[in-house]
């Protein structure tokens, strides 16, 4: 019965990390229907950040995630200038999701090795005092670390809910996600919205890097696999349906953890992907299809 | 000479993605698990005594099989989602292949002893031939037809009485049945595998496909320009930058992408149009 409770909570925490993951990619795809490719690499990128402001400074890995936020978003700032505002112009939605996700692949093939250089092709890590220690509630135990990411991820969320469905802000960016040419006929600005959106995606692949720098590690190649959760995350959620990507998170998560006590450690991703596969051929709105109020 | 063969495997590789992402306009991540499974295949077959020929083609039908049972399910899904389930299947398979073999797989030693270039060479020549003749005749054919129709608009040619799942099916049958062969090839390069999983890695989908695009994806030489152009440029600059000429093919990827989408061959063609209006009005 305990390593049923331990299961579910590592699947927890395990799952609110994931749901972090995919918040940036789900925002892009939402808001402007780019497919940003780059995510991981972007995840990864934010990583270092923290790691160099830990490694030179000192600074705690929690403490700068509003440092590593700033910089991210101003990354994001120019990824939309340089690398997507050309591609408004295409004709299509598909013709954008396609030629978006050629231009982030390229990205990739760039930012890694630009990575590499930088931060050699070592994995790296953010070791604190409290990493490895565990907190016991009722025979189960938790991760500080991975408590820390479970209390980031939900505040993150939280913040994002409440920017999108309760500022002026927000409201412009859903008038622009429902129909961009009538919002731009309402007098909003679509491509100030686009671009401050694409910089706080960014900033939210920056969270992730932190969060998963300080839990697990990081290297520069690293990208992909944290990008293929932040996809199977998004589809699990619906595509658009930002507010659901925390619990889509947790629900893959759980998948995984669970999977564990079935059919052991190796395969336990192999299944969760499968699950994944299911669902996308047979249900491709999402596990939590859009309700009226969501973006 | 290894780098001929190379550049044979990523020549048979492109075209094989270029059937199914350039033609048809089905963007497939999963390119690395057909190569794959037909790298292991083939060099089971020829471990067991087969002559390497039949190795090759029992690779090739092998990644088919491969195509039909996995690949198929994930046909049914569109653009942007078929890309992902591609992947993520890629991914499943990397996994369980990796924990089957967890150790290395290699040949035994007599293998390694008479080990020559020469063969290798051909074969890779030999299936690089045969490659770019598949897809010459796919293409100017009726099937070929249909796969355009699909990328072009593909709900027009199903309003058109295209039977595009068909045509999407042979699309990835045949990238497949490519694929696979271009495994067996490099297992026949390749006596060892120190990491089985490091040929089943998104590497073996992602250059391809930047191959396809900076040459010019939906033609038939735009694959083979795009590979010499990777191979050869990626050779001269490993020996002067280092790891640093991945990130101008990644640059020179995303401005081929943004600024000229029919990739070298497209702009060659459009230079050649208006140097032909030019001369028409003077």
């Amino acid at each position: 019965m305990e390593i049923v409770f331990q299961t579910i909570a590592n699947g927890i925490l395990v799952g609110a990390l994931y749901g972090l993951v995919a918040l940036g990619l789900g925002l892009l795809m939402g808001v402007m229907k780019f497919l940003n490719i780059a995510h991981g690499t972007f995840i990864i990128l934010g990583g270092y950040v923290s790691f160099w402001l830990f490694n030179l400074w000192g600074i705690d890995p929690f403490v700068s995630i509003p440092v590593v936020v700033i910089v991210m978003f101003f990354i994001g700032l120019v990824l939309y200038k340089l690398a997507f505002s050309p591609l408004l112009k295409l004709p299509t939605i598909g013709m954008r999701i396609d030629t978006s996700m050629l231009v982030t692949f390229g990205l990739i093939w760039v930012l890694d090795n630009v990575m590499t250089m930088l931060w050699t092709p070592d994995t790296r890590t953010i070791i604190t005092t409290y990493t490895g220690e565990t907190l016991k509630v009722f025979g189960t135990r938790f991760s500080i670390t991975g408590l820390g990411g479970l209390g980031v991820a939900v505040l993150v969320a939280l913040i994002l809910y409440v920017v999108l469905s309760r500022t002026y802000f927000g409201k412009h960016i859903r008038a622009a996600t429902q129909d961009a040419e009538a919002a731009s006929l309402c007098g909003i600005n679509v491509n100030r919205v686009y671009l401050f959106s694409s910089g706080i995606a960014i900033a939210l692949a920056g969270v992730a890097g932190v969060v998963i720098v300080s839990t697990y590690s990081i290297n520069a190649s690293g990208g992909i696999s944290w990008l293929l959760i932040a996809f199977v995350v998004m589809i699990l959620a619906g595509e658009g349906n930002i507010n659901a990507i925390i619990p889509a998170g947790v629900v893959f998560g759980l998948l995984e953890a669970g999977s564990v006590l079935v059919v052991g450690v190796p395969y336990r991703q192999a299944i969760a992907l499968l699950v994944f596969i299911v669902v996308l051929i047979f249900k491709p709105q999402g596990l939590f299809a859009k309700k009226a109020l969501g973006i | 000479m290894n780098l001929l063969v190379l550049l044979f495997i990523f020549i048979i590789l492109s075209q094989s993605w270029n059937l199914i992402g350039g033609y048809t306009g089905q963007i497939n991540l999963g390119l690395a698990a057909f190569f794959g499974c037909g790298l292991l295949v083939t060099h089971f077959v020829w471990k067991a005594e087969i002559p390497i020929y039949f190795a090759v083609v029992a690779g090739g039908l092998a990644a088919v099989m491969l195509a039909v049972i996995i690949g198929l399910p994930t046909l049914r899904l569109r653009g942007a989602y078929f890309a992902i389930g591609t992947f993520a299947l890629a991914e499943v398979c990397r996994i369980v292949v990796g924990n089957m073999f967890a150790r290395m797989v290699k040949m035994p030693g007599s293998y390694a002893i008479d080990y020559n270039l020469i063969p290798r060479y051909y074969l890779g020549l030999i299936v690089a031939i045969i490659t770019i003749a598949i897809v010459y005749l796919v293409t100017h054919s009726k099937v070929g037809l249909a796969m355009v129709a699909i990328r072009d608009d593909e709900q027009a040619a199903q309003v058109t009485g295209v039977n595009t799942f068909k045509y999407k099916v042979y699309a990835l049958l045949m990238s497949s049945f490519l694929a696979g062969l271009a495994g067996g090839v490099y297992a026949f390069l390749r006596l060892s595998f120190h990491n089985i999983t490091a040929v089943f890695s998104p590497i073996w989908t992602f250059e391809p496909l930047m191959a396809v695009v900076i040459g010019g994806a939906g033609t038939l030489s735009g694959p083979v320009i795009g590979s010499v152009f990777l191979v050869v440029l990626s050779e001269i600059f490993a020996l002067t930058l280092g790891e640093a000429h991945l990130i101008i093919f990644g640059l020179l990827f995303i401005l081929v992408v943004m600024y000229s989408p029919y990739g070298i061959i497209g702009s060659v063609s459009r230079i050649r149009q208006m140097m032909s209006r030019v001369g028409r009005s003077t």
